[in-house]
Formats: structure tokens, C-alpha cells, sequence
């Protein structure tokens, strides 16, 4: 199938090191025909809807004027930007100052990923080994994957400023903010073309590249704060690609030389990809492979200490970044007090500050933050289980004496128990961070009981992946519209108005986010049990069904 | 005694696609079973339900007395299996892996793995992902080798590996089956199962087509003759059992049916037959018997 969109090649002895981008640019555009115009359309609509939110917040010109105080404070700054133009608000300011980061996040992700599925991906599958054996030059793929993001960023930076523009906002201003969105996804495709070199899995060159995103976003936090106070290093939204995108300051200065420096890193970290690239084997990393014990460690016996081998990298690498994240988040707490100390009620409403306590509501709210990603953590585990199924290697174990229940049960349980492990260490940090940064210990406590009392929500998300996984494995990531709706149902509840009942439908609504609010025994239980009972369902469907053939 | 898998009218269809198809098999304790079929004809299937990793539609299957759906985990202590497509875990070495499988299964002996590591030069330290397809089969053979039971899975066991390897893996064969122990070996190569098993099975689109020793099965084909006789042999060609006589320079050339053979090496001998080449029939002339119409609709050749 992949060589046979391959065979038009060509001409002799005209090949040069990009020879067949063109095919292979074609080809990715067949493979990407669901995928691509899912990414092109559901920016622009994330976009839309943003807008559409604002819209029923902020009804009169006195409602947006009670922005101001929030969007104007380092806590404003830090979940949105270097707030341009902010003292004479208006929607489309807010609108691509505020929200607007997070569809420049979304646009980093697609970049990263779409060269990291074309090009590394292609090579650990061994399938770029087909394509490279036909008359195809070495840098063909990682050209035509380039060619293909900056077709996707093009796409959404004319959707996003159509659709900008179409709300009759300032036509200049919105295809400006159209194109930083469009930078965002360009540089970080030149950074993903930088990580697919130095490691071998797809996994982790896209967990470099996501890292660097992350720092990016908090680089110009750090910055875009500083900038708001008046005082501090404002300089650091600089070292940020996301920040070259926010300095445009879109329906305001409306510059487009910061977009320069994005196509110049983009540039720039593309070619340091052709170079590296160049400097390695085809399929291997730059980082050659160490060989490791001949020998199993004699701990490593039985299902449940397998499983936990299995797991365990991937577990010391969320750990590392939930303890980083929640020192980070932590430090922010008393920069992000001072912020909000004049906001208006309503917008303290929307940050999870509704009794009027401020900092139990961002503690509790971020209590909620980690236990999504700790949900991610869980999902991202059980879909690895499918994976070690379908790729033939769950086969050779299921043939020896460990049982059905005990495979499934044994890497269940590992999950099970790092889930609470992770919220631990995600409390330890937020709770070291917070405690350092306001000079008050008992946080600490606070937030270690706040995180952990989220495990049963995050159990429930792990036994409903489960049981999708051992019931019916090809409509496991259904399961990510839990995650999604609980980070709906847990930040936009106050702004969307729903009804006490479709907001519990979120198993992160029940428990209660501590410190703000009690943490709820009857739910701890009851979200326990239930985790339990589908952990139950999930061991007897996996025992009735037939396994997947590895080859 | 109780055949160590028995297997009666075993059905499997995945959605539309009939896997096994009324399949029977019987493979009695202690000897080495060739399962022979081309690709697809269900080899691995009817093996994955004998691990009970798949569940039978209908029909009867029995692995060493056991049933192998309900018994699996008892049954599995008894028995190792070597797929075909060996996937290594990327971040365990090879020596790791042996070790698990055979912890997993249930003990195993050091000296021999250790030993047999050497005897397939099979490096234990390198990562998974580091292994080519026939080094991860040989953690596979390894650790089922080496493991005491009294089953052995084998399923295309040897694609990957080297003439070299081969050889190694024929003597392995040899020692297990020298020890009593069973072996079901799944194959398209045909070089291997004629020096290996003592009996065969062909599969053909889900169903046993024949089964018997070597010699039962040679017994319904034909023996290729090559001779160099004093007088024209053509009147051969009228004689019952011989097909496709061709003659040049003086020599005769034909197919003869396995019980037509005395006749014609008489009839040979009283045309003052000088030089004779006579040779068994291989196993791709058995399986180009049962799958003969395909190939030669594919224009891949004729019975030579």
C-alpha cells in the first residue's frame, strides 16, 4: 500500500536529497484526510467558541469593563498574556489576548505532532523504510511533513482570521492574530523536526517537543506577568515562540515583525534538523543504545512485578514533570493573590473562588488541574496495555501460566497505584511551592489532602478505560470525552450555566475541591466502589473475549 | 495414551472470513508433528486456540488431556510457544525476556539457558529494540527451550533465522524429541519439516487435507524417475501409474504413482537400464498436490 502511491519516481539520474517530496506530500495529504481538516476546522472553531463564551459574559459594555482588573493582573497574564491594550478593552482584545493563548497552544500541538507522526513514527514503524528504498531522497520525508504543517498552519491562520474578521472585528487585526496562531504551529514544527532526530520513539521526540511548549507557555507566563507588575524580567516572553505570537498585540499595536523571529526559529530549527538528520543511521537515534543486564533482576517474577517494569519509566517521567509543574504553579500563588485582590466578584466566581476565598479557590482548582492530568496519565496507561496487545506482545505472556485476570488485574493495579502516587507528588510540589511563596507551612497539608482526595475520581476514569479496553478495544478513546468534559464541567461550569445535574456527570464534580471546598466522604466511597465494580466488569470481559493477533 | 492435543471438527470464523473450517488433528505424546500450509490456510489460529487465546466457534479441542479455553493457565505450565512474529519489549534486554517467560512460566533451568544462548550466539544484553526479527526469535526459542515442559508451540519458529541457526534449532528438535516431549511445528518450509517430523499434517483454507509419516504420504504421490536406458523407453508412457515421459539424448524422464513403482523399475530393467536416478517426492510436490490448481494459476510452476 505505501509503495504503491510511491511508483511514479523520478527520472534517472536526477535524484537529489529531496527527490519524492512531492509523492510523499500527496501521500500524507491521503493519510491525513480525516485528521487534517479535523486540526484546520477545530482551531478556527475552538476560536469560535471562545468567542461566543465572551459573548454571554460580557453582554454590556460594564460587564467588559469588570474584566479589566482580572485580565490586567499577573494571575490574567499568567493564563493569558501580556494583556495589550487591556485599559480600553474591548471583545476582540480580550478575545485574542486572553483566550486567544490557548488556541496558540493547540497550534503548537498540532505542529509538533503532525511532523512527529510523519517522520518518526514512519521510521519506528519500519514503514519509512519501504518509502526510502524507492527513489526518494534523504530528506524527502522530513520535507514533505514541514511542507505539510506550514499547508496546516496557512489553512488555520485564514480560517481563524475569516472567521475573526466575520464577527466584524478590525480585518487587519484578525488576520495578524490569524497568522501568530499559524507562527506558533510553524515553530514548533521546526523543534519536533530538532527532537525526531535525537530520539528513536515517536513518543518520546513528541514528549521533548510537548516539553518545550510547556516551557514556552511558561516562559511567557513569566514574562507576561512581569510585564503587567511593571517590574521583573518582562525580557523572558521573548525566549518564548508563544510570546513572539502575544508581542504582535493583534486589534492594538498590531506589529507584524514579531512573526518574523517565529519564521526565523522556525527556520533556523528546521535546518539544525536537516543537519542532525544527516548525522545519523536511518531508524537509529543520535543517542546510540547502552546494552543492559543479561540477566532479570530476581525481583522481576510474576505478573504484578512485570507490570510494574512495564510501567515504570513512564511513571518516573510523570513524576518528575508533576513535581516540577506543581512547584512552578505553586510559586504562583501569592503573585496570583495579589492579582486578584481587586477583581470583581464574578470573575473570582470564574476561577474557582465563588465563597470569596480567593486562595483556597485557586489551590482547590488546581487540586482539579492535576487530577486531569493525572486522568491523562491513567488513559495514556490503559491505551499502552491495547498497545502491548495488538503488537504481539501480550501473546507470548498470556501462553505462560499468568492468567487473563492477573495480566489485566497486574497492570490495572500498577496504574491504580500510581495514580495516587502521582497526585501525591503533584500535591508535594504545588504544596512546597505555595508554602514557600505566601510563607505559610500549613498549605502543604492542605494541598497533599486536596490532591489526594481526587484519587477515586481518577480510579473511576481508569476502571471505565479499563472495561472499554477489555470490552470493546477500538472504541477506547472514547473515554477522552470524560477527561474533556471534566475539564469543561470543572473550569467553564460558571460561564457555561449548567444545571447542577449535567455538571455531576463529571466524576471530578463529586469529591470536592479541597481547600475551598469539603472533601465529601459518601463520594470518596461511592466513586470507589463504583471504580471498583467497573474494575471488576472490565477483568471478566477481558477473560471472554478472543486476544487481538500481534502479526 | 492420551493424545497430547486432539482436536475434533474446530470451527473459527473472524466476522465473514471462515478461519478453520471443520479442522481435526491428533498429535500423539512424544513425537514431532509438522503442521504444514501456506500462509493463511489457519496454522496460527488453530495454535492461538490451542493456547486458548482465541475461543473455538464449535468443535472440540484438547491439549494434554486439558481443555484449553477453560484450563489455560494450568495447561500453560506445561507447555511453551514460540510465535512466529516474536515482539520484544524496547526497554528489556533479551536476557531479561528469556528470564520472565520463564519465570512466568513457572521455573527453568539456568545452566541450560545459559547454554543455549551460547549455542544460538545470542547476545542477552542488548535491548529489545536493538534485536533483528531473527535475534527476537531466538529469545523466543530460547526461552522455550529451555524451559521443562512437555509441549512444545512452535509456530513458523524459524523464519528469521540464518542455514546456520537452522541447523542449530534441528539439533535442539532433535534433543527434545530424544528427551519425549512433544512438538507441534507450524511451517512453509517444507526442507524442515520432512527432517524433523515423524508425522504431518496439511492444512489447507481451514481444513486437514492429509495427515500421516513421511512415508504414508510419499506412498499417494509420485516418485520422479530419471533413466538411461539401452533401448527407447517411450512404450513406458502406456504403462498404468507413469506421467509426463519425456525423452532426450536416450534419456527417459517421467512421474510414476508410488504403488506403480515395482512395476516400471522391472520394465526399466528389461530395457538394459545403464544409469537410474530415482528420487522421493519432496514435501512442495505433497503440498503442490493438495494446492497445485492455485499455483499453477499463478504461473508459478508445475510439478517438476
Amino acid at each position: 500500500m505505501t509503495a504503491t502511491t510511491l511508483d511514479r519516481a523520478a527520472p534517472a539520474g536526477t535524484g537529489t536529497a529531496v527527490t519524492g517530496t512531492g509523492s510523499l506530500l500527496r501521500f500524507m495529504l491521503r493519510r491525513d484526510r480525516i485528521r487534517l481538516p479535523a486540526w484546520a476546522l477545530g482551531l478556527p472553531l475552538l476560536m469560535t467558541y471562545f468567542a461566543a463564551a465572551l459573548d454571554t459574559i460580557a453582554q454590556t459594555p460594564e460587564d467588559l469593563a469588570g474584566l479589566t482588573a482580572f485580565t490586567s493582573s499577573p494571575a490574567g497574564a499568567l493564563f493569558g498574556g501580556p494583556g495589550f491594550g487591556f485599559d480600553d478593552l474591548t471583545i476582540e482584545r480580550f478575545l485574542a489576548g486572553q483566550y486567544g493563548l490557548y488556541v496558540l497552544i493547540g497550534a503548537g500541538l498540532m505542529g509538533l505532532l503532525t511532523v512527529v507522526r510523519h517522520t518518526r513514527t514512519e521510521e519506528r514503524t519500519g514503514r519509512a523504510e519501504l518509502v526510502r528504498a524507492n527513489v526518494v531522497g534523504r530528506h524527502a520525508q522530513l520535507t514533505a511533513a514541514l511542507t505539510l504543517t506550514a499547508v496546516m498552519a496557512v489553512i488555520v491562520a485564514l480560517l481563524i482570521g475569516a472567521m475573526l474578521a466575520s464577527r466584524g472585528f478590525d480585518p487587519g487585526g484578525s488576520m495578524l492574530f490569524g497568522a501568530s496562531v499559524g507562527a506558533v504551529a510553524l515553530a514548533f514544527a521546526g523543534i519536533a523536526a530538532v527532537t525526531v532526530q535525537l530520539s528513536e520513539y515517536p513518543r518520546a521526540a513528541a514528549g521533548m517537543a510537548g516539553a518545550a511548549l510547556g516551557a514556552a507557555f511558561v516562559l511567557r507566563g513569566l514574562g507576561d506577568m512581569a510585564a503587567v507588575q511593571g517590574s521583573g524580567p518582562s525580557w523572558l516572553s521573548w525566549l518564548s515562540p508563544i510570546g513572539w505570537s502575544q508581542q504582535t498585540a493583534a486589534y492594538v499595536h498590531d506589529r507584524w515583525w514579531p512573526l518574523a523571529v517565529s519564521l526565523a526559529f522556525a527556520a533556523a530549527t528546521a535546518v539544525t534538523g536537516y543537519v542532525l538528520s544527516a548525522r545519523r543511521d536511518f531508524g537509529a537515534g543520535l543517542v546510540p543504545p547502552r546494552p543492559g543486564s543479561p540477566r532479570a533482576a530476581s525481583w522481576l517474577a510474576g505478573p504484578f512485578a512485570f507490570a510494574f517494569r512495564l510501567h515504570r519509566a513512564s511513571l518516573i517521567g510523570w513524576s518528575v514533570a508533576l513535581l516540577a509543574a506543581g512547584v512552578a504553579y505553586g510559586s504562583f500563588t501569592q503573585p496570583l493573590l495579589d492579582g486578584f485582590e481587586d477583581a470583581p466578584e464574578d470573575l473570582v466566581e470564574v476561577m474557582g473562588g465563588g465563597s470569596g476565598d480567593l486562595l483556597a479557590g485557586y489551590l482547590g482548582m488546581m487540586g482539579l488541574t492535576m487530577a486531569l492530568v493525572v486522568g491523562v496519565y491513567a488513559v495514556l496507561a490503559v491505551q499502552s496495555l491495547r498497545a502491548e496487545e495488538t503488537e504481539g506482545r501480550a501473546e507470548p505472556v498470556l501462553a505462560t501460566s499468568v492468567s487473563r485476570t492477573a495480566w489485566i488485574g497486574s497492570h490495572v493495579a500498577v496504574v491504580a497505584l500510581g495514580v495516587p502516587w502521582l497526585l501525591l507528588v503533584a500535591g508535594v510540589g504545588m504544596g512546597v511551592g505555595a508554602a514557600a511563596s505566601t510563607g505559610d507551612a500549613g498549605l502543604l497539608g492542605d494541598l497533599l489532602v486536596g490532591h489526594l482526595a481526587h484519587t477515586p475520581a481518577v480510579w473511576l476514569v481508569l476502571a471505565a478505560a479499563a472495561l472499554l479496553y477489555a470490552a470493546a478495544p477500538r472504541v477506547l478513546p472514547v473515554i477522552w470525552v470524560v477527561l474533556g468534559y471534566g475539564l469543561i464541567a470543572g473550569y467553564f461550569a460558571p460561564i457555561l450555566e449548567l444545571p447542577e445535574g449535567v455538571l455531576r456527570l463529571s466524576p471530578f464534580e463529586h469529591v470536592g475541591e479541597y481547600p475551598l471546598e469539603n472533601i465529601s466522604v459518601v463520594a470518596v466511597v461511592v466513586l470507589t466502589v463504583l471504580a471498583g465494580a467497573l474494575a471488576q466488569a472490565a477483568v471478566a470481559a477481558f477473560r471472554r473475549r478472543d486476544l487481538a493477533g500481534g502479526a | 495414551m492420551t493424545a497430547a492435543i486432539d482436536i475434533h471438527h474446530l470451527d473459527k470464523s473472524f466476522g465473514r472470513v471462515k478461519a478453520l473450517d471443520g479442522l481435526d488433528l491428533r498429535v500423539d505424546p512424544g513425537t514431532v508433528h509438522g503442521f504444514l500450509g501456506p500462509n493463511g490456510a489457519g496454522k496460527s489460529t488453530t495454535i492461538r486456540i490451542l493456547l486458548g487465546l482465541l475461543r473455538a466457534d464449535g468443535g472440540q479441542a484438547r491439549l494434554l488431556g486439558g481443555d484449553p479455553w477453560a484450563d489455560a493457565v494450568a495447561l500453560h505450565r506445561r507447555l511453551a510457544y514460540v510465535p512466529g512474529d516474536v515482539e520484544l519489549w524496547p526497554n528489556l534486554t533479551g536476557g531479561e525476556a528469556i528470564d520472565l517467560f520463564a519465570r512466568l512460566r513457572g521455573g527453568t533451568d539456568p545452566v541450560r539457558r545459559d547454554e543455549l544462548c551460547q549455542r544460538f550466539d545470542l547476545d542477552p544484553s542488548k535491548k529489545g529494540r536493538t534485536y533483528s526479527k531473527g535475534n527476537r526469535q531466538k529469545v523466543a526459542l530460547i526461552a522455550a527451550l529451555a524451559s521443562d515442559v512437555e509441549l512444545l508451540l512452535l509456530d513458523e519458529p524459524t523464519a528469521g533465522l540464518d542455514p546456520l541457526m537452522e541447523a542449530v534449532f534441528q539439533d535442539c528438535i532433535r534433543e527434545v524429541k530424544d528427551a519425549g516431549r512433544t512438538v507441534l511445528l507450524s511451517s512453509h518450509i517444507l526442507a524442515q519439516v520432512e527432517v524433523l517430523a515423524d508425522q504431518i499434517s496439511i492444512i489447507r483454507q481451514g481444513k486437514i487435507v492429509e495427515t500421516g509419516s513421511l512415508t504414508e504420504l510419499r506412498h499417494l504421490t509420485r516418485t520422479s524417475v530419471e533413466a538411461v536406458t539401452d533401448r527407447p523407453a517411450d512404450g513406458l508412457a502406456n504403462l498404468a501409474g507413469v506421467h509426463g515421459l519425456r525423452t532426450d539424448d536416450g534419456q527417459v524422464r517421467f512421474e510414476v504413482d508410488g504403488d506403480q513403482l515395482a512395476v516400471v523399475v522391472r520394465e526399466l530393467g528389461d530395457l538394459g537400464v545403464q544409469g537410474l536416478t530415482v528420487r522421493p517426492p519432496t514435501l512442495e510436490q505433497l503440498l503442490l498436490r493438495h494446492y497445485g490448481d492455485q499455483l499453477v494459476g499463478n504461473g508459478v510452476g508445475k510439478v517438476a
